[in-house]
This record gives structure tokens, sequence and C-alpha cells, in this order.
């Protein structure tokens, strides 16, 4: 075990009832890391965000920061400083005295903490509205002020909570690029929790993705897109289709397994007879008005087509099962596909993944 | 002598006080809990002991100790033929007649007030500051100025049907506030898509407002006009210098009070009005039990359709 | 209540002006008749002549209140008036803020916030002449304190007659009769805190003190300053129960009003109606004033 950067061993937190929140959670984050959390609502990663801020407390296991025990620590002493959803800030209190608050609680005196406060603000380029009070700020300038309450107490890590919820679209974009800067220029650790793939995929180092409770995977970005490593993973991470069938053979470091899809052969090891499970990424699938090869092909109808700007992605129904498909335009043209026309879907053996079961 | 008392009272405030601002939620709770307690037999213990007083026996005093208790002598004695108690049941009519048509006016005029409201208008920001005015006034001077009105004009209070009619109207002014504020926090919750679909199927507005508003809100209606019912049914100062002859129950207690010796049929006259409010409350919190329940039952069966709500809004609002 | 913006609630379907009139219409005409008549009535009163049953419409003096401020009679009562409502308001203050801070984040389960509340607000539904009668069993020579004192507890060998008949017993009587008028909007205004921002100052090292000096207190003040309004211009009025309670012998501006009215000095009643409220009104604009500079600082 590493004695730096924030590390959770066997973290479980059982609310009464027997509800288990966080499951079996060990994680190391190493200090300057951009982590995220990533999951669908009520998979637990908001409760794990709250026991590393220490606004819980775990039922077992124990939480340490660069070596020191977090556990049963306030969360005023912890070296870790939570940037709530929905901002929190002080409705009554002007920009420079929200941002200063932190210093002022330390006992700082007026001079100085005007001082640091004035730099943070000046960080996040708020200086224009020092002295506004939060509800005349947009949504976007409220998410900086938090940001810059936080900063400006220097903490070992900084705890975001769907810190880009509340924003637009276009907003969104930009402030995914603002506070990934912010992060790297300033060297904090950033626990970023959120619900939405797109964003865990643009900024983070790594994504620890959570579901029923248990961290499911971590892995970079790539890793988790590339190689989701089950089925939740994959479904959760979008554009995944997920065969499922009993392994035929194995050799040469692929397997072959029937589906009620047709033989799929992919990348892998197992033993003939089992299950076996199946990922291949809806940008990997080609489409085409061939014959369906013996292996990793489909005949599919195409339902509809969904433009997506620099792609197509299109929706198509094996059977009653859903299917998806990328292609660029070009391909698309090639096909001369129309919505209820049969097509053929494939795709080369080294895209295809196997999953745990 | 009583600046004693003063300071025992403020030390004992000082400690939940303190207990609150200084520490910890956990910590303060149960200091906090007991101060609740102690609040709770300051505001009801006087009324408990009064209670108490009144099943005295006949030879029963005005304060403790109670003698002979678990009579009802006091109370078999409102329904004397003295020309006191006679006195005190006709008050007692004359209240329940009034307060029952404050609490129609109450209704109406509540009813009216928040449908204006759930559109601005020119003027609306002086109305509202009106209507909460009456809530700030004090009974004495609303009583005194009407008084003035009323002998300006040359008007014989409390005289026939029509000595009735101050008295009406100034305790409905008084329980006006609360109705209304009741049709305000009922309209802040109302969906008025349902009438906008009434309109657009060529509903007249009188037509919506009869078969698709007044059924959606009549609980709120009923609600100001319980708060007028149980307000009129109290009141006093504000009718103390208008009424006349005519004496509402409050006005007669008032009068008995400041006049004669009392007797212990004071309290219970005092149990059987405490009686009618708290049953007029429980009447109230049935009522929008009943209503809360039809509400959530209604959202159970209607799922998870509240997302598209805004959208919905924003095509009926362009299709006008 | 407040500000201008929860004024409307902008949930209506679009009408016409004649529809908006006739809302409007009922409920204006009835104020006007009997709120907005009498209250002017009071001041055109003050300012005209007395006749021996009555006054005499439109003959302008300031007689009236050459009248009142005759002796230091009405002087004196306004400045005890004063002093009471002021009292009984800040001990309304530190007894109210804390039992509505009870209800509002003590208590955990919503149904049984609701529940306690009810519990707490009822009396105001009590008749109110029956409330202050209430109190006098327990306030008596005979009532139920002096017995304690008396005989349970024996810290006093004689009863303590002051305690019915006296300032103390009124005061009592009076917090208990408005203190709910602090509860209710304190308690509202603390149930609707913003409760992420109490966390996110204790997570930036705020003692429970701090929280609630910074964070808690200032976001409650308008529930405050409504409270104070409220109890300061009600006992500032206050008329039955010094009358009932102080049996006689202690005098409020109300209990004055009410003798001018009985002699009959309509003319003086309206005069010393008037400077209630003058006072009530200046008292008033300072909270608000108060207010406004918590706002800016």
């Amino acid at each position: 075990m590493s004695d730096t950067g924030l590390v959770l061993k066997d973290v479980y937190r059982v609310f009464p009832g027997d509800i288990t929140a966080v499951s079996d959670v060990n994680l190391e984050i190493e200090n300057g890391e951009y982590i995220v959390f990533l999951g669908p609502s009520g998979c637990g990663k908001t409760t794990t965000l709250r026991l590393i801020g220490g606004h819980d407390d775990p039922s077992s296991g124990t939480i340490t920061i660069d070596g020191e025990l977090l556990n049963g620590v306030s969360p005023a002493q912890r070296p870790v400083t939570t940037v709530f959803q929905h901002y929190a800030l002080f409705p009554h209190k002007s920009v420079l005295q929200n941002v200063e608050f932190g210093l002022k609680m330390q006992g700082m005196d007026k001079t100085a903490r005007e001082q640091q406060a004035t730099a943070a603000i000046e960080l996040v380029g708020l200086s224009a509205m020092m002295h506004r009070k939060p509800r005349e700020l947009s949504g976007g300038q409220q998410q900086r002020v938090a940001l810059a309450r936080v900063l400006v107490t220097r903490p070992k890590a900084i705890l975001l909570d769907e810190p880009l919820g509340d924003l637009d679209r276009l907003l969104q974009m930009k402030m995914r690029v603002e506070l990934r800067g912010l992060q790297r220029e300033l060297g904090i650790t950033f626990i970023h929790v959120t619900h939405n793939q797109e964003e865990a995929l643009s900024m983070a180092d790594r994504i620890v993705v959570m579901g029923d409770a248990i961290i499911q995977q971590v892995g970079t970005p790539t890793e988790l897109a590339r190689h989701p490593r089950n089925e939740f993973v994959a479904k959760f991470m979008g554009d995944n289709n997920v065969l499922h069938g009993t392994i035929e053979s194995a050799s040469g470091g692929n397997v072959v397994i029937n589906t009620p899809h047709g033989k799929v052969e992919v990348p892998g090891s197992g033993t003939a007879g089992e299950k076996g499970s199946m990922a291949i990424r809806a940008s990997a699938v080609n489409i085409s008005t061939d014959a369906v090869p013996a292996v990793n092909g489909v005949r599919v109808r195409l339902d509809f087509v969904e433009y997506l700007g620099d792609s197509i992605k299109l929706h198509l129904d094996f059977n009653g099962e859903p299917f998806l498909a990328k292609v660029d335009e070009e391909r698309f043209g090639e096909v001369q596909a129309y919505e209820g026309k049969e097509v053929t879907a494939t795709w080369s053996v080294e895209d295809g993944h196997l999953l745990e079961q | 002598m009583t600046y004693i008392w003063y300071l025992i009272a403020l030390v004992l405030l000082v400690i939940p006080f303190s207990a609150m601002v200084f520490l910890p939620i956990n910590k303060s709770k149960p200091v906090l809990l007991g101060f609740f307690l102690i609040f709770i037999v300051f505001m009801y213990g006087p009324m408990m002991t009064m209670g108490v007083l009144s099943f005295q026996g006949p030879f029963g005093s005005m304060t403790l100790p109670a003698k002979d208790l678990g009579s009802l002598h006091w109370f078999t004695e409102l329904r004397a033929e003295s020309s006191l108690m006679v006195g005190v049941r006709d008050g007692i009519t004359k209240s329940l007649w009034v307060s029952l048509v404050v609490a129609a006016i109450t209704a109406v005029l509540s009813l009216s007030l928040g449908m204006a409201f759930r559109r601005q208008f020119r003027g609306g920001g002086i109305l509202f500051y009106a209507i909460l005015l009456s809530l700030m006034t004090p009974g004495l001077l609303l009583s005194l100025g009407l008084s003035f009105l009323l002998y300006y004009i040359g008007f014989n209070k409390g005289e026939g049907m029509l000595g009735y009619v101050p008295i009406i109207g100034v305790q409905a002014v008084w329980a006006l506030p609360f109705g209304f504020l009741v049709m305000m926090s009922v309209f802040n919750r109302y969906d008025a898509r349902a009438e906008e679909a009434a309109r657009d199927l060529g509903a007249s507005s009188f037509t919506t407002f009869r078969e698709v508003t007044l059924p959606l809100i009549w609980t709120g209606v009923f609600g100001a006009g319980l708060f007028g019912f149980t307000l009129a049914l109290n009141e006093f100062e504000r009718t103390f210098l208008i009424s006349g002859a005519i004496n509402t129950l409050p006005l007669k207690l008032y009068i008995i009070t400041s006049s004669s010796v009392l007797r212990p049929y004071v309290y219970s006259l005092g149990v059987v009005t405490i009686i009618i409010s708290f049953l007029l409350i429980a009447l109230f919190l049935i009522v929008s039990a009943i209503t809360g329940r039809k509400k959530a039952l209604a959202i159970e069966e209607d799922g998870s359709g509240v997302d598209d709500l805004p959208s919905m809004t924003a095509a009926a609002a362009s299709g006008d | 209540m407040g500000g201008s913006s929860a004024v409307v609630a902008t949930t209506g379907p679009r009408r016409s002006p004649l529809t908006t009139v006739a809302w409007i219409l009922p409920g204006t005409i009835w104020l006007l008749l009997f709120l907005i008549a009498p209250l002017v009535m009071i001041i055109l009163v003050s300012l005209w002549e007395r006749t021996p049953v009555g006054f005499a419409a439109f003959s302008f003096s300031l007689d009236a209140y050459g009248r009142i401020f005759e002796t230091s009679v009405f002087l004196d009562t306004l400045k005890n008036t004063i002093f009471r409502s002021l009292l009984v308001t800040a001990l309304c203050i530190l007894i109210g803020y804390p039992i509505a801070f009870y209800l509002a984040r003590c208590v955990k389960t919503i149904k049984f916030q609701i529940a306690l509340f009810i519990v707490v607000l009822a009396p105001f539904w009590v008749a109110y002449v029956v409330r202050i009668i209430a109190w006098l069993p327990v306030l008596g020579r005979q009532g139920v304190i002096n017995y304690f004192l008396v005989e349970v507890l024996g810290v006093v060998d004689e009863p303590i007659s002051a305690l019915f008949y006296s300032t103390f017993a009124i005061t009592l009587a009076l917090v208990q009769l408005y203190v709910l008028f602090m509860v209710t909007p304190i308690f509202f205004q603390l149930a609707t805190l913003d409760e992420a921002a109490i966390e996110a100052a204790r997570d930036l090292g705020a003692t429970p003190g701090k929280v609630f000096r910074e964070v808690i207190f200032p976001l409650s003040l308008p529930g405050v300053l409504i409270g104070c309004i409220f109890v300061f211009v009600l006992v500032m009025g206050e008329f039955a129960t010094v009358r009932i309670i102080g049996g006689g012998t202690i005098q409020s501006v109300g209990t004055l009003v009410n003798d001018y009215y009985t002699i009959p000095d309509l003319p003086a009643a309206a005069a010393a109606a008037t400077m209630l409220v003058a006072v009530m009104t200046v008292g008033v604009a300072i909270l608000l004033r108060f207010s406004k500079i918590r706002e800016v600082v």
C-alpha cells in the first residue's frame, strides 16, 4: 500500500435497514491525479465521495491520505474539501466573503485572507464580480466561486459532486476544459463525480466506474472505451453491443462463442462448454450489402438513422434485439441503406472483446 | 421584587439559546428537546389547569386546590335558566351564526383575491400589502376606527339584522389574510395546464372556472372558510366597540370577567370553546389529509411523465 | 411573504383586464370599507373637535392632542407600553428562536415535524379571551405557581401576591399569547434553509458557533424580522390582556384609548390611537432599516 496519495481500503458503507451503498471499495489515488467516479444514480459514487469528504463515515475499512488515517476526522479537519452539488454558496455573502470564508474560519487576519481570496478569485477569472452576491451571477460564474472558495484553503484533494450538472451543454464543454486546465496548473488531486460518460471520458486521468455499490472497473478513458471489463461497464459506457453464448472452442489466443446471433470469434482464452460474453463497439461495426460471413457477422434490419454530426449512428434490429453501428457518412452513402432495409453487420476479430462473467 | 422574576426567566432562557448557538446539533438536541417540552407546558399548562378546575363540584373555587373533582356541575350550570346563562347561550348562538357567515365571505373573498393574484396586475403589490396590513393592525384600533365611521354615518350599533354588518365585515377582514395565504399556497402548487387545455377545447372562461378550476381547488376554499369560521368564533377586540347589544361569546366572556364575581363556569365555558376550536382544527387536518392522499395516489399512478411537462407547457403556450 | 417576487403566483391562464377587475373588486371594496376607512377615520377624528357625545366632523383643531398631553399620564403610559413591547419582543425571540430551531432542524421526519408544528400552533385557534382567563388559576394568589413555591418547594412562606395584577404577569401572558407569531416565520425560514450551505461551512472549518453566526442566523433573519414586526405591533396595541390580568391597576395605550372612548372623548381616543400608530410605524421602519443594513454588510 502506498503512503502517498489517497487510499481507500476495504471500504464499506451500510445504511440502516441493511442497505449497502458502498461495498468492498479498494482504490489508490495518486497525488495530482484527475479521478472521475462514474456511474448511474444510486450506484454509490456520491456516498463514496461523502466518505472521503468526511460527511459520512464508513461502516468498515480505512481511508488514508499521505499515510494519515482520515476515519473519524471531521470534514473541517480533513485536508480535502468539497465543491457541493448546486455549489452551496452562501447567498447572503458576496463573492469575496464566500471565498475568504474558509480562511476566516482558520482565524487568519483580515488583510491576509482578503489578499489570498482576491488571488483565488483572479485565478478563476472573476475579479470584476468580487462584490456581487451569488444570485447576481450566472451558473458558470457561481461554479467558479464555489471552486475558488475551495482552492483558497489549499486542500490536498478537491472533491467535486456533479460540478457541471447545473450548466447548459455549451457551458459544460467550456468548463470541462477550464477545470482540467486549472487542475493541471495547480497539481491538486481532483475527485469528480458524474453520471455523464462523455464528461468522464473527456476529463479524467482515470475513471472509476461504479455500479451496484461496487467498483466495476478502474481505468484510463481509452481502457474503458476499448476494453470494458464486464457487461455492466460495456453497457454503461454506451454504444457497445454485447452478445452472450457458449464457448465452442479456444485456440491460438482466440475463442469462438456460439451465440443466438451466430458464431463470433474474439481474442482471449476460455474453456469450451462454458458461458461466454463479448462486446463489440458500435464504431467497430461495419455495414455492407454482402452476404453474412461464417463468423462475426449478423443480418440486421435498419430501424432508424441518427445523425450525430461527424458520424451516423445506425439503430439496427436483429430478430427484435437492438444492435448498434456507427459509420461515417461516406460509408453510409455507399451502402445506400434506408430505414427498413436489411443489411449485414460485420467486424474484425481483434475489435471484439471478451467480457468477464 | 418582580425584577427577580425577570432575572430568573432570563437565566432560564439563556441556557437553551446558547446551547443552540454554540453546540453541534447532536449535543444541543437534548437541551432543546427539554426546552421544547417546557414550552409546551407553558403554552398548554394554563389551559390544562383551567380544564381541571372546570370539573369541580358546586363549591369549587377559581384557584387551586380543586374541590370535589370529577363533577360536571359547572357544565350543567351552563344550561341554567338564569339571565346570565341565557345571555351566554345567546352569545354562543350568535357567535356560531356570525362565524358561519364570516366563513362564507372569507372563502369567497380569498378565492377571488387568490384568482386575481395568479397573474400580475397593476397595483397588485399595494393590494397585497393591504391584505397583510390587516394581520398587523391591532384589533382595538380597527374597532375604534370603525366605530367612528359608524358614528359619522349615524349608524345604530347592534340594532336589528343590520347591526351584524360591521361585526361580520371586520371579522372577515381579520380572517382574509389567512384565507388569502391559504389560496396563494394552493395556487403556487397548482398546475394551470388543465385550464389551458379546457380553453383550448373551447370552454369559456366562466365554464373553465366552474368545470376545471373550482373542483381542483375546493379544499383550499374550504380551508379558507374554516380559517374564517375559527377566527370569527374567537374574535373579540375587533368587535369590541362596534357590537352594541350583539354580544358574541368572546365579548360576553370579556364582560363577565371584567364585571361580575367569577365562578368556575367561566372555566367550563372556556373548555367548551377550546373543544370547538380543536374540533375545527381536526376537521381541517382531516380534509387536507384526504386531499393530500388523493394527490399522492394520483402521482404514484402517473409514473414518470413529469420530465416532459415543461415542453408540453411550451407547446401549449405557443399553440395559443 | 415579503419580497414582491413572492406576491404573484403567475400560474394562471391569460385573461381579460375586465376579469382581473372582477376578481379584485370584492376584496378591495371590503378592505377599503373595513380596514382602510377605519384607519383613516382614526387620524381624521383625532384632528376634529369634541362634542358631548362624539365629534364634530371637519371642525379641525389640535385640541385632542392637547388634552392627552395635558398630564404626563399618556406619555408615561406610552413609554411603558413601548418598553413592554420591546421586552416581550425580546423574550419572544429568546423563546421562539430555539423552539423554531428545534422543530426545523432537530426533528428528523417531515411527518413528525408537521405534527409537532400543529401542536405548537394549536393554541392560536383558542379564543384569545379564554387564553387570558386561563392564566387566572396559574398566576393568582392561590395559583399554581404560588402553590408550588409555598407548599411543594417551601422557598417562600407567604404566597407572592404580586404575581397576578403585576407587570410581570402581563409580560408572561403576552409572551404566551404572541410567541407563535415569532415561532412561525422563523420556523419557515429555518425549514427552507439550504442544507448544503451549512455543510459547506462545516467543510471549510466552521465551528458550530461560527456556522450559526455566519450562516444559519443571517439566513433566518428575514423570519426573525417578520416575527419582530408582528409581536411589537400587536403588543403595542394590546388592551384586553392588560385589562384582565392587570386588573385595572396597570395601563397601556390600548386601555387608555378605551378609557377616553368611554368618557366619551372620541377625539382624544383617536389622538391616542394615532400616536400609537405613529410609534408602531416608526418601530417597523427602524426594523426594516436594520434589515437593509444587514443585507448590505
